[in-house]
């Protein structure tokens, strides 16, 4: 199956799908208008369109440029370099680009007997970012949620045990937000 | 010796048989002392210039790598092999004509019990002194036994498993194939701390190690180590051995039990189910041998052994299908009873961290070794004893080396093929290894009684 | 202590009473290839519950990314798979060049599917030897680090390093291969090919290690499929997806080689299917070995501080532990915008919290083996 008639199928069997604005490279992505219609989605997709392999779950948070005060800076001894290894170097923003205070998910599937994926998108606002969980449909989401949670601070209702997996349990926000600042702990110097 | 001439002499080494033309140009460019050009890219658009990242960039340091390609193919070509194949030769044949110079050791042990009972009447000291003192030096050598084996079969098992797997094992210590490695290993052991664990019952885990120990040194009284060469002539020699070698389960129990430690006291139940169902099929294992020879005595049971069939020496192992039967399930058996692979499972190491012992150090864990290598030569001698006919020479012309000098190298033979089933299987799982027990060798081993008992009645 | 935790012991009124015990597995285990910990319930030797506890290990990387360069990423790769660090390296340059429009040079693509073959070989020999002293046989650990080591000594002959190689690179590789090299690389291969008939019968073939893994740890085609396995572990229940079959990159498409497949999904079948990857590994190596023609290794233009334009790529490829991807975010600034890794080992894991229960405890660490992870990529 190519793109295009993966397309057309997609376009006569779910109509709310709609194609992205930003495409993933060399992959067909499609827009979810909203956050209701996932799960009766993937659900079609997986039994329809035998897209039943869940490859992906990530976010990307596009509130802006990644704030230094996230990242642990110890003191460095040698007194004319900049202090700490991190940030090797600190991101501006980008003119006329769009951030906006809003998380967009990102879900790949792929058919493996066509040899064809589908990357998914949505975007949710930052504040008490919630989607529904795909954990009833793909055991692959269990994991890889509470990966999305920890790091991104996205609740995925319905989610059967939806706790940290990364970060140690005193570790306070969710470091992969843009505006995760580093709060010191009994590890910091 | 200069860099430049290093490299002259690394190089042509490192360049195969099979090298291409272009890298045959490219060696000597880098026996030159030069950084070897990297070939110039070709065709391109706009030629970069040649990146040195690294100056050993493309060569093998060879001075600290060892390919095994080259060796592989003939391993004769090495002068050290062919030297330490020499030396192996030499070993062998100077322990046989030492063993044919000093004769049977019965001999000078009645010289001794002489010399002992003439020094007694010389001061008119009651006889009862002379058996006393005579006692006491055999307990005395059977004691050293255990204890010289374990710093024997230490290094020994270092060497062979070293040289299954393709490494040389220790090499410094002593100087000679690092020969002094127990015994320094033994030093560091017992200069380290002893450490008792807090959730740990005191007096039981100090306890246990002692009562794993004391039962095969006791178990080695009525061991022959050649013709008329035991501390105990006991009537019921095997019955005897067999008793107290049960004892030790006891210990690795405790041990399990009062370490505070989970996995300790799974590998603590693992061992007592596993010891007590193997006892079975090896003390019936041997009930053809006792039925064969009609003695429970070992120096009885080697003697039964005596003699040859055109050449073929009468040991028990060679009664067809009967003998190296009952020698297949007594060595199985015998493996699983000393807690080795592929009968680990009390203290397997990759599921339960050493299991029974974890808790251990020091000395207390050293003394688990040498109960478990006392055990592997206890099996050893017994095997020889049953099956290998114990101090007889397998060779029916040979009238010159003694029994003592047979009688060890059978045990070490057994001993070795010990090591060689360690270091060559995987480990059986807690409910394969019952099975294999009890829906394997026992049944044969009931097998081997009736087939024993129809040879008998139709011979 | 809340009245949940004590209801099992009060509705036991049977005569026949058994307490559960909880063993931690790990962090500190020798069997766990890592700091992992699994929280164990268990029922004699029977397990009612596991718990997989990971983290022990999480560095950051995404987090880190986003305040560096797309040079000095690659770097950040190398600590995922330590044991396997070149397919890391390929696909964060992979997608990178995907967001940069980025072309390799033919030999630059032969080197990267080379040692990135030579990569797999070495991760599988890792396994190898790892599995075995699993199941309690401690002589293959030290044959497959023999080979092991001359793979990494080719790898320190070309990229100066033994573990993190960061040799691959935006636009192409490192530095090219000498004719030295190549001869010594053909020259292991020679050496390495009848080794693998020799782990067979060593290992593969042995009654004990079949009896130990052989109908343990089954895993159907449709389970495999639901948790996201990849690699040798969803090849082991039968699905026949590889990536460099699915969605080739580096020219995958012109090398003749197959794809093991196992049959019942048996820690066995996972078993076969990395050694059985390992013959054809040494075919691709021959094969790319052949096809090194003379040219650049290193795509020319390749900016120093590369500002690509604001756009997301994935890509992935089948690293020796499976289907490893990344997926870059780019606003047109110096780093990253956002990585995202999908690490093949996290997804491999996540399963054993339904795979273990009901099994004993030698089956775990079957089992645990069997899965061949790397925690530093399940961390991060």
């Amino acid at each position: 199956m190519t793109q295009d008639e993966l397309y057309s199928k997609l376009a006569a069997e779910l109509p709310h799908l709609e194609k992205a604005q930003t495409q993933v490279k060399d992959y067909l992505t499609m827009r979810l208008p909203s956050a209701d219609r996932l799960l009766e989605t993937v659900r079609a997709l997986k039994e329809r369109l035998g897209f039943d392999y869940l490859e992906m779950v990530s976010a990307t948070d596009w509130l802006g440029p990644v704030k230094p005060e996230g990242y642990i800076r110890n003191p460095n001894p040698i007194v004319f370099m900049a202090e700490g290894a991190t940030p090797q170097s600190i991101p501006t923003a980008t003119p006329n680009f769009p951030y906006r205070p809003m998380i967009e998910l990102v879900w790949m599937l792929a058919n493996i007997p066509e040899k064809i994926r589908l990357v998914l998108k949505l975007e949710v606002p930052r504040e008490d970012a919630a989607v529904p969980s795909l954990c009833g449909l793909f055991k692959a989401a269990d994991w890889q949620e509470r990966e999305i949670y920890d790091l991104m601070g996205v609740a995925f209702t319905g989610h059967p045990n939806l706790t940290k997996i990364l970060t140690p349990e005193f570790l306070q926000g969710h470091p992969l937000r843009k505006d995760y600042v580093h709060v010191k702990d009994r590890f910091d110097e | 010796m200069s860099e430049p001439a290093k490299e002259k002499e690394a190089v042509p080494a490192a360049t195969p048989a099979n090298v291409v033309p272009a890298g045959a140009a490219a060696a000597p460019a880098a026996a030159a002392g030069t950084v070897a050009p990297k070939p110039a890219p070709k065709a391109a658009a706009k030629p970069l210039p040649t990146p040195v990242f690294n100056e050993r960039h493309g060569k093998l340091i060879l001075n600290s790598r060892y390919w095994p390609t080259e060796l592989w193919k003939s391993p004769w070509s090495l002068p050290s092999y062919r030297k330490g194949a020499l030396v192996l030769f030499g070993l062998i044949a100077g322990i046989l004509l030492t063993g044919a110079a000093v004769g049977e050791l019965s001999r000078w042990a009645d010289k001794l019990y002489a010399l002992i009972a003439a020094f007694v009447a010389a001061r008119h000291w009651p006889a009862v002194t002379t058996d006393a003192v005579w006692d006491l030096i055999k307990i005395l050598i059977v004691l050293h036994v255990v204890l010289i084996n374990g710093l024997w079969a230490i290094w020994w098992e270092r060497k062979i498993s070293a040289h299954i797997q393709s490494r040389v094992g220790p090499t410094y210590a002593g100087g000679w194939h690092g020969w002094a490695q127990t015994l320094l290993d033994g030093v560091k052991l017992l200069l380290k701390e002893d450490i008792t664990p807090t959730a740990a019952d005191k007096w039981v885990h100090a306890l246990a190690p002692a009562i794993v120990v004391a039962p095969v040194i006791i178990a080695f009284a009525p061991v022959t180590f050649g013709k008329q060469l035991a501390a105990a002539n006991l009537d019921m020699g095997v019955l005897y051995i067999f008793a107290f070698a049960g004892i030790s389960v006891i210990g690795v129990i405790m041990a399990g039990w009062a370490s505070g430690n989970k996995y300790s006291l799974l590998g603590g139940l693992r061992a007592s189910a596993q010891l007590v169902s193997y006892e079975l099929p090896r003390g019936f294992s041997i009930v053809p041998v006792l039925m064969f020879a009609g003695s429970l005595n070992l120096s009885t049971i080697a003697d039964a052994q005596a003699g040859y069939w055109h050449g073929l020496p009468r040991w028990f192992i060679f009664y067809p299908v009967i003998g190296p039967l009952a020698f297949v399930i007594f060595l199985i058996a015998s493996v699983a009873e000393t807690n080795r692979t592929p009968f680990d499972i009390p203290e397997a190491e990759s599921e339960l961290v050493s299991g029974f012992h974890t808790e251990y150090s020091g000395m207390k864990w050293s003394i688990f070794f040498l109960a478990e290598y006392g055990y592997v030569l206890l099996a050893s001698f017994l095997l020889a004893t049953f099956f290998l006919g114990g101090g007889a020479s397998p060779f029916a012309f040979d009238h010159v080396i003694p029994s003592w000098i047979w009688m060890l190298g059978k045990a070490m033979l057994m001993m070795f093929t010990f090591l060689w089933i360690r270091w060559t299987f995987p480990r059986l799982r807690a409910d394969q290894l019952m099975d294999f027990n009890w829906k394997f060798l026992l049944p044969w081993s009931f097998a081997n009684i009736a087939f024993a008992g129809l040879f008998l009645l139709f011979r | 202590m809340n009245k949940g935790a004590m209801a099992p012991d009060q509705e036991q009124d049977t005569p026949l009473k058994s307490d559960s015990m909880f063993i931690n597995l790990g962090p500190q285990h020798p069997s766990t290839h890592g700091v992992l910990r699994v929280g164990l319930t268990i029922d004699g030797e029977m397990i009612t519950k596991a718990v997989p506890d990971v983290g022990y290990l999480h560095r950051g990387t995404s987090k880190l990314a986003e305040v560096r360069g797309y040079h000095h990423c690659v770097v950040l790769t190398d600590r995922w798979d330590y044991v396997s660090a070149m397919p890391n390296n390929l696909v964060f340059c992979l997608a990178a060049e995907r967001l940069m429009g980025l072309n390799v040079p033919p030999r630059g693509d032969v080197l990267r599917v080379l040692m990135c073959e030579l990569n797999r070989i070495a991760s599988h020999l890792l396994f190898f030897g790892t599995y075995g002293i699993d199941i309690g046989a401690f002589t293959p650990f030290l044959y497959a680090f023999r080979e092991r080591e001359m793979i990494l000594d080719l790898f320190e002959m070309v990229s100066g390093a033994r573990l993190t190689y960061n040799y691959i690179r935006l636009g192409g590789v490192m530095v090219d291969v000498t004719d030295e090299w190549v001869a010594k690389c053909r020259e292991f291969i020679e050496y390495f090919k009848p080794r693998l008939d020799e782990y067979d019968t060593l290992l593969t073939y042995n009654p004990i290690f079949m009896a130990r893994t052989e109908k343990v740890g089954l895993i159907p085609p449709q389970t495999a499929v639901n948790w996201g396995l990849s690699g040798p572990n969803l090849r082991g229940s039968g699905v026949n997806y590889d990536v460099r079959k699915a969605d080739p990159y580096c020219g995958y498409e012109q090398y003749d080689f197959e794809i093991p497949l196992g049959k019942t999904g048996s820690c066995w079948d996972r078993y076969f299917c990395r050694v059985s990857e390992m013959r054809q590994s040494v075919r691709i190596v021959l094969q790319a070995l052949d096809k090194l023609a003379p040219g650049p290794v290193m795509a020319p233009g390749v900016a120093k501080v590369p500002k690509p334009q604001p756009g997301e790529a994935y890509a992935h490829v089948e690293g020796a532990r499976g289907d490893l991807g990344i997926f870059l975010v780019s606003d047109g600034q110096a780093s990253p915008y956002r990585m995202h890794v999908k690490a093949p080992s996290f997804m491999n894991l996540a399963i054993l919290q339904e795979l273990l229960v009901g099994n004993k405890v030698s089956d775990v660490i079957a089992i645990l083996g069997s899965t061949d992870i790397v925690l530093g990529e399940v961390d991060r």
